[in-house]
């Protein structure tokens, strides 16, 4: 009787951290996504599609400096191997180059910092925005996988 | 009466291995069909940005996209390809080369001692390419850095190893015909379906391949599973990227970002390091072609199976 308990427990805490490294992929996903809006607006404003808005700009850059700042606790070891839903999933590549991979959120993390009180108008923008931008694409060209 | 099947049979083989043998005879574009020419090195730097070199054959772990020394490992389901050494080393690279060699080699896919390449070279796209391009990349090439060291062999089992079956790949796959002929389009749209389907290669990723690795034609530019590996190759017909105007096509192959605030990813992450490079003319062009292809439905995507859970 006791071992059932045991057992039982053990299951159920297993499947409350299997629970909760799911929870921890969708906060990731949350996070990379609203990364990604804030990008875009930005985007927009550079193509022309939409004009000049400092506070937009402001926002975006505190939402990069969130996440590069909360970027190395995002991908935990024991959300390895999970298959979320949506367009993409962490490569492998995350837990097997770790320094690889840190160092790129570092990369990311100065880039933010060397933006920040930087841009002032459109022109700015423009030539401030792409490098911090190329640090998106950097780290995804090895950690992330589209799938199928 | 068995003597005689099997003198037939015996001919039959030598017929067959005849055909076969002519078949695959490699194509090679003679010195003497190069007429005189001055290259132009800002062409020829314009043709090594559309044509992604550096993707491959630039030493891998490194920024400097001019250091050619090649080793790129290049996973495909026929065996594992390495990018040669194609700086101007002389005995490593392609310093001995004559141009002849050059524009064989790109254009028809055949090395300086008569062998096929594997199309993991992206020639059936470059056979499309004008000879002056060609021989301005040529130029361009040497002015590069030397850098030694031969890469290794590529590591591919039999019968893919057998670079006299490329011949036959070749005659199935690559056929000479002009990749396009609209002449109600404007030049800037022609320049735009030459970049893309010569040089820049687009076809070459983003369309599904067939068992034998051949483009499966009328899905070209349809996406599909990546031959690299793991994931999935984006429909760049209209059935894929509806949603994206001209502009932000440019855009993307420009900073890497797609409409929605999302960056490239993957291999594409090395093809935007050349776009970036290009003129925005050029990336208009582009954008323009890629625009008005016909919407295409690409192979249907494995179904997910997380749901069960």
């Amino acid at each position: 009787m006791k071992r059932i308990v045991v057992v039982a427990a053990m299951l159920a805490l297993s499947a409350g951290a299997v629970v909760a490294d799911q929870n921890q992929v969708k906060q990731t996903q949350a996070q990379m996504k609203e990364t990604g809006k804030n990008a875009g607006a930005i985007a927009a404003m550079i193509k022309g599609e939409k004009p000049y808005d400092q506070a937009a700009v402001d926002a975006a850059l505190v939402k990069f400096e969130d996440t590069a700042k909360k970027l190395p606790t995002l991908f935990p070891a024991s959300s390895k191997g999970l298959k979320p839903d949506g367009d993409y999933s962490a490569a492998p590549k995350i837990w097997e180059d770790k320094a690889g991979f840190e160092q790129h959120i570092a990369s990311f993390a100065k880039a933010v910092a060397d933006t920040k009180g930087k841009v002032k108008d459109l022109d700015t923008l423009k030539a401030e925005m792409p490098p911090l931008f190329k640090q998106c694409g950097g780290c995804h060209e090895t950690y992330r996988l589209k799938k199928g | 009466m068995l003597r005689r099947i099997f003198l037939l049979a015996i001919l039959a083989g030598v017929i067959g291995f005849g055909v076969f043998w002519w078949l695959t005879i490699p194509a090679t574009v003679a010195a003497g069909a190069l007429p005189a020419y001055q290259p132009d090195l800002a062409n020829g730097l314009t043709t090594f940005n559309a044509g992604g070199c550096s993707s491959c054959h630039a030493v891998p772990k490194q920024d400097d996209r001019t250091r050619l020394g090649g080793g790129l490992a290049i996973p495909s389901p026929f065996g594992t390809f390495y990018a040669p050494n194609i700086s101007p080393d002389p005995n490593d690279g392609i310093g001995r080369w004559s141009e002849a060699d050059f524009v064989t080699a790109v254009m028809k896919g055949t090395s300086p001692s008569g062998a096929h390449y594997f199309p993991a070279f992206p020639y059936p796209s470059y056979q499309h390419a004008k000879v002056s391009d060609v021989r301005d990349l040529f130029a361009y090439l040497k002015t590069l850095p030397p850098v030694a060291g031969k890469v290794r062999d590529h590591d591919l089992p039999f019968p893919f190893n057998v670079r006299r079956n490329v011949g036959v790949w070749k005659f199935l796959f690559m056929n000479g015909k002009p990749f396009i002929a609209d002449a109600s389009r404007s030049a800037h749209w022609y320049r735009g379906a030459y970049l893309v389907n010569s040089f820049g290669h687009c076809a070459e990723c983003h369309s599904p391949r067939n068992v034998l690795g051949g483009i499966v034609t009328a899905q070209r530019f349809a996406g599909g599973p990546n031959p690299e590996g793991e994931g999935w190759v984006p429909n760049i017909t209209p059935r894929g990227i509806s949603d994206w105007s001209v502009k932000d096509i440019a855009y993307f192959l420009e900073s890497g970002q797609t409409p929605d605030g999302d960056s490239a990813g993957g291999s594409m992450v090395r093809v935007i390091r050349n776009t970036s490079q290009l003129s925005s003319s050029d990336r208009d062009a582009i954008a323009e072609y890629i625009k008005s292809l016909l919407p295409v439905e690409g192979p249907p995507k494995p179904v997910k199976k997380e749901k069960e859970s």
